[in-house]
């Protein structure tokens, strides 16, 4: 029976001692010392052997007990000082959270005139067109002839035409000038002719090129052509999706305004102006005259109409089959006025402190 | 087209002014601007001077009392042209002169002046400064001088497209007006008397190019006496920007800003043998123009000729030979319709833009030509006490037969999206000067107008009615296409996994002009394309569309340096321009070769409180070029030494994929910018820049890929290193490893040279992952392969194994 009182004594002690520990280096000794090998508790088995056998099972199931006792207790210990060292540190030192963040390397900023291109050729996908490009180096019968724009016509006095030198080009002569296009719409020819039947619905972003350059134009700009032609299409429909635009890019509130105008590719053609999206079409900002819209509460930015049946003829369509809508925008102006840009010249000097705001 | 609104309301009822632009502007006739007339001499009353005193300190000045409408005001003058009672123009206090500075109240030498009384000249009227501008009588005082001399008016700023020249005259206008407000145009009489003898006793007219000249009408007027014109005449064109300049040649400005019709004035005594002849002019002919030029004309010129000499560039500009001056008696007035585009050759040939260039080549109405001219004879007779002949000299080669269009009635609603009545369509069309000569149940055949040119088939007539009925009228629909969705394109899915992959690495986009100063693409050297020449630049530094996009990029990089921007890393993706290949079948005039490109330089990683201010340099532009690589899915990419002339010769790699083909692909080129060009462009050492092919990474590209499933065994780990002479590139030794089958990946972590690494060597550190997918490798299965990686790397490349 002294086995059996040895053991509870030992695990009296374990009780207090383990109550007391510390830290993990103590509860450690502590297991040592206990459940070890060459432990208290193996000790006092050692000693049953002397025992008779029918004092035997009990003995051993008190060890048992004890064993699975002090175990208990370590984890629970372990468990305090694991929960009391979180708490420390819980309510210790802070860190510094007003340290700036440590980036690497900042990201990269896209220029305004890709992400402007982009968000007017997103709307467009939207409505089921698709993106066309084109040659920039042109030749005059795709920028002009087959837009209804022949040689010698006042119309070309609309554009200021850079011409390439021919002799660079290693080509042979007697196919017509080679220009820099003077707007994205020849790519409505290449694209209708590459169809080669309607429906042809396409988008075309580019550069353009004009002998122009001033507070207000740039000799390279960037224009987004967009041409819709099929069977019943209608002037409504221009009128339509135009306005949808207009809301997709300006805002769900935007107006759009339809007038008269002259483009010699497209008849009747149109002039498209939209509420000014910095006075909100009220002309007056805080009682002062909006400079934007110069008061009139409207911005001039879409040039369309339908496409005139001689471009159709020139592309083989049959004019009196299929009827279409085109249209043509500034991507520059576009993003003055969606981002609030007032010189236009910020676009080309390609400040990183510009382009980083984007 | 400046048009007067005082002028315009004696052809036809106007409304308010902005009402009136507004709806010119519905119409197609855009109104650019409305501007006030005689707003200049705001503030300018008229005044009565009712005493005058001699002023006590000076004895040039008088003290005058006037009376200006409020009440009597005292002001000091210095004229001495007037009497008391006068009327005389006052400058009230406030009032901003036409030379620019403002009048106030002052004290002149010790006596009060509440203003100025003022000369012609101070008020910008003419160049009489004598004395002060004695006005009317019976003027009342308070009066604004404005009102007092008739000059109120209001100017509306017409932007008149090339279509419409019928709308470039004061009459053209009114009939818009006349169209869209329901109200009768009142055409004013020509009102000519004619006298015997008859013209063709004094002038013979020959047309020698009919295809150039449609008609050729004159008359002749005699006795004239040139001299100004009288102030309605001369407000009126200075309205319209018109310097008057004397009557006769007033009268003819008169009535080609009235109708649109240009007329030239000639000295018929200036005109040899008193014989016109239109013809083309002869190679190497002289002729001096009115501006005081000498042009050597060409055979494509039509001139106006005597029987000597060219006299005029018909429909362009008139010649000085023949020019009327103070002692002309005898006028041959010209009245013609020539061809547009030769009159526009003619023009751009010898640089010049006139009044009447501008209308003649886009058209003035054939069947005016007539009437301008009786128009035109009888104001001058009027103005110059002349007398005109009887009968017009009218040479009339081209005949012209009427334009009729037919109108099916259910196009303009097929076209327009909205109803149109057969009434509608009639009555817009009506309105407009078209008249209905037939009509049936299905269509509606019109005679066009003679003014207007521009119209030939129906679309044409469909804009009649639209513009007319106003596009407000049309509903807003969207179209009914049957049509695939497109799915984005290779190019546009490359171009947005580009972007975003090299804006993850802290590239900024550049948008540059396409063109560039030839110098600019020199210290590249050849190879890198020396673009497309322009023949009508507009400055030297823009004369050459780009070879290549670095010149651009270095010049931005060297421009935010000296905005004191030091980190930089900015790309572009566009267009590069080149002669087009011999073999080339398309028809696109050059190649254009789309390229991805940039440049970076400064520090590796923003200088920050825990890490940075190191340098970049070839291996921060190879980071961020792999995982552009990596998204575009292009695989097996060979890093070959050595890159472009521009580049440094040791510090450069060429970016080259095996691709399918028996030949690698050359992707572009990578490295630290040449010495020698960076220092061309004015930037230090240290600035990497890449080069690459858009259309070869596109057609590299696989961006959808497939899969490989997630290992099912435990790898085992085993780090690696070995010391290789410094010649042997990491790619070999990486290779070596890689060899090995069991190898799953390798990674290099450490290269370092030194001691105790002997002279000449380097350490490569790397740790390797090994792994079977089939099973659970075991330690003594991996200390093999290891082992076998060793004795390879031995053998191949002379490793020695580092402990
Ligand atoms: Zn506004």
């Amino acid at each position: 029976m002294d086995l059996v009182r040895d053991l509870e004594a030992l695990a009296e002690g374990a009780r207090q001692s383990i109550a007391q520990a510390p830290d993990d280096r103590t509860l450690e000794e502590l297991r040592v010392r206990y459940l070890g090998k060459k432990g208290e508790i193996s000790a006092v088995l050692r000693g049953m052997g002397q025992l008779a056998a029918e004092e035997r099972p009990r003995v051993g199931e008190v060890a048992n007990r004890v064993r699975d006792e002090v175990d208990a207790l370590l984890v629970r210990a372990r468990q305090r000082i694991e929960d009391s060292r979180l708490e420390k540190e819980l309510q210790g030192a802070r860190i510094d959270v007003t340290l700036p963040g440590r980036r690497l390397l900042p990201r990269g900023h896209r220029h305004p005139v890709t992400r402007t291109t982009e968000e007017i050729v997103a709307i467009f996908s939207r409505l089921g067109y698709e993106v066309a490009s084109g040659p920039e180096i042109e030749l005059d019968w795709y920028n002009f002839e087959a837009l209804n724009i022949p040689a010698d016509h006042p119309a070309r006095d609309m554009q200021d035409t850079f011409y390439v030198d021919e002799s660079a080009l290693g080509r042979v002569g007697g196919e017509g000038a080679v220009l820099l296009r003077t707007h994205t719409s020849p790519i409505q020819i290449r694209a209708m002719k590459r169809a080669g039947a309607p429906p042809v619905r396409v988008v075309a972003p580019g550069r353009v090129y004009r002998s122009d350059y001033d507070q207000t134009h740039t000799p390279m700009f960037h224009q987004v052509e967009g041409i819709c032609v099929g069977p019943g299409i209608t002037f409504a429909d221009l009128k339509g999706t135009l306005a949808a635009f207009a809301r997709a890019f300006f805002g769900a509130g935007t107006r759009t305004r339809v007038r008269p105008s002259y483009f010699p590719f497209v008849e009747p053609g149109a002039e498209v102006d939209v509420s000014c999206s910095i006075c909100g079409g009220v002309g007056n900002r805080s009682g002062a005259r909006c400079g934007t819209c110069k008061g009139t509460g409207w911005l001039e930015v879409l040039g369309s109409g339908m496409v005139h049946p001689k471009v159709l003829e020139n592309v083989g369509f049959d004019p009196s089959a299929v009827t279409g809508f085109a249209f043509g925008m500034g991507v520059e102006r576009m993003a003055m006025l969606k981002y609030g840009i007032g010189d236009l010249r910020l676009f080309y000097e390609n400040d990183l402190r510009f382009l980083e705001q984007f | 087209m400046r048009i007067s609104i005082a002028w315009l309301s004696a052809y036809v009822p106007l409304p308010p002014p902005a009402e009136l632009a507004r709806r010119l502007t519905d119409v197609g006739l855009e109104v650019e601007a409305v501007e006030r007339v005689g707003a200049s001499l705001d503030g300018v009353v008229a005044a009565r001077i009712l005493s005058s005193e001699r002023h006590p300190n000076a004895e040039k000045l008088a003290v005058c009392q006037v009376e200006a409408g409020a009440g009597t005001v005292q002001v000091v003058c210095g004229a001495t042209n007037w009497k008391v009672g006068d009327v005389v123009p006052l400058a009230t206090p406030g009032t901003r002169m036409p030379a620019g500075h403002r009048i106030d109240r002052a004290s002149l030498r010790g006596v009060d002046s509440h203003g100025m009384l003022c000369s012609a000249k101070e008020l910008g009227l003419d160049d009489d400064a004598s004395g002060l501008l004695l006005l009317p009588a019976d003027a009342v005082p308070g009066t604004p001088l404005a009102q007092v001399l008739g000059i109120e008016d209001v100017v509306l700023e017409v932007n008149v497209t090339p279509n419409r020249p019928d709308a470039l005259s004061h009459l053209g206008i009114a009939r818009e007006v006349a169209a869209a407000t329901g109200a009768e145009v009142s055409y004013p009489e020509a009102g000519l008397r004619q006298e015997a003898p008859a013209a063709s006793t004094a002038l013979r007219v020959t047309v020698e190019a009919p295809d150039r000249c449609f008609r050729y009408a004159a008359r002749v007027i005699e006795g004239v006496r040139i001299g100004p014109s009288p102030a309605w005449l001369a407000r009126r064109l200075e309205a319209c920007g018109v310097r008057a300049i004397s009557n006769v040649v007033d009268a003819t400005n008169f009535v080609l800003l009235e109708r649109g019709q240009p007329l030239h004035a000639f000295d018929l005594d200036k005109v040899a043998g008193a014989e016109i002849v239109v013809r083309m002019a002869r190679a190497g002919e002289k002729m001096t123009t009115l501006d005081g030029v000498v042009r050597t004309l060409s055979p494509d010129d039509l001139v106006i000729a005597d029987r000597e000499r060219a006299s005029a560039l018909a429909g362009v500009m008139g010649g000085g030979d023949s020019e009327i001056s103070a002692g002309t008696s005898r006028v041959l007035l010209e009245s013609a319709w020539f061809e547009p585009t030769g009159v526009r050759r003619t023009a751009r040939r010898h640089g010049l833009h006139t009044e009447a260039s501008h209308r003649f080549e886009r058209g003035v109405d054939p069947e005016g030509v007539v009437a301008a001219l009786d128009r035109c004879a009888a104001m001058i007779a009027t103005l110059s006490g002349g007398t005109v002949r009887r009968g017009a000299v009218d040479a009339h080669p081209h005949r012209r037969k009427p334009v009729e269009v037919t109108l099916p009635w259910t196009r303009p609603g097929e076209i327009l999206g909205m109803p149109v009545s057969r009434k509608e369509a009639r009555a817009a069309l009506q309105s407009l000067g078209f008249e209905l000569t037939s009509t049936g149940p299905r269509n509606g055949t019109f005679r066009v107008p003679s003014w207007r040119l521009d119209v030939t088939r129906e679309e044409d007539l469909i804009e009649e009615i639209v513009r007319l009925r106003g596009y407000d009228a049309i509903p807003e629909t969207l179209p009914v296409i049957v049509s695939d969705t497109p799915a984005p394109s290779l190019e546009a899915v490359v171009t947005e996994r580009v972007r975003q992959a090299l804006e993850g690495a802290g590239f900024s986009e550049a948008v540059n002009f396409s063109f560039v100063a030839p110098g600019d693409l020199t210290p590249l050297g050849a190879g890198s394309g020396a673009g497309i020449p322009l023949k009508n630049p507009i400055s030297a530094d823009l004369a050459v569309m780009r070879g290549s996009l670095v010149p651009s990029l270095l010049k931005v990089l060297a421009y935010n340096r000296r905005q004191r921007v030091e980190e930089v890393r900015i790309y572009e993706i566009a267009s590069t321009y080149h002669p087009r290949a011999a073999d080339a079948t398309d028809d696109t005039p050059a190649r254009e070769e789309l390229r991805l490109a940039g440049v970076a330089s400064g520090r590796r990683h923003p200088v920050g409180w825990s890490a940075g201010g190191d340098p970049l340099d070839f291996h921060d532009v190879k980071g961020a070029l792999e995982p552009l690589l990596e998204t575009l899915g292009i695989e097996g990419v060979r890093w070959v030494p050595g890159g472009a002339s521009w580049l440094h010769p040791r510090s450069a790699a060429t970016l080259s994929w095996p691709g399918g083909g028996a030949e690698p692909v050359v992707l572009g080129v990578v490295g630290e910018v040449h010495p020698r060009v960076a220092a061309a462009f004015d930037l230090p050492r240290g600035v990497f820049a890449f080069d690459l092919s858009f259309a070869a990474l596109a057609a590299a590209a696989r961006p959808v890929r497939g899969h490989a499933d997630v290992p099912r065994f435990p790898a085992v780990l085993r780090d690696l290193a070995v010391v290789v002479a410094n010649e042997v590139e990491a790619r070999a030794v990486l290779e070596g490893v890689r060899a090995e089958p069991l190898v799953e990946e390798v990674t290099l972590f450490d290269v370092y040279r030194g001691a105790p690494i002997p002279e000449g060597r380097k350490n490569l550190a790397m740790a390797i992952r090994y792994r079977a997918g089939d099973r659970t490798l075991t330690d003594s299965e991996a200390d093999a392969a290891h082992a076998r990686i060793v004795a390879r790397l031995q053998a191949d490349l002379g490793a020695d194994l580092r402990g």
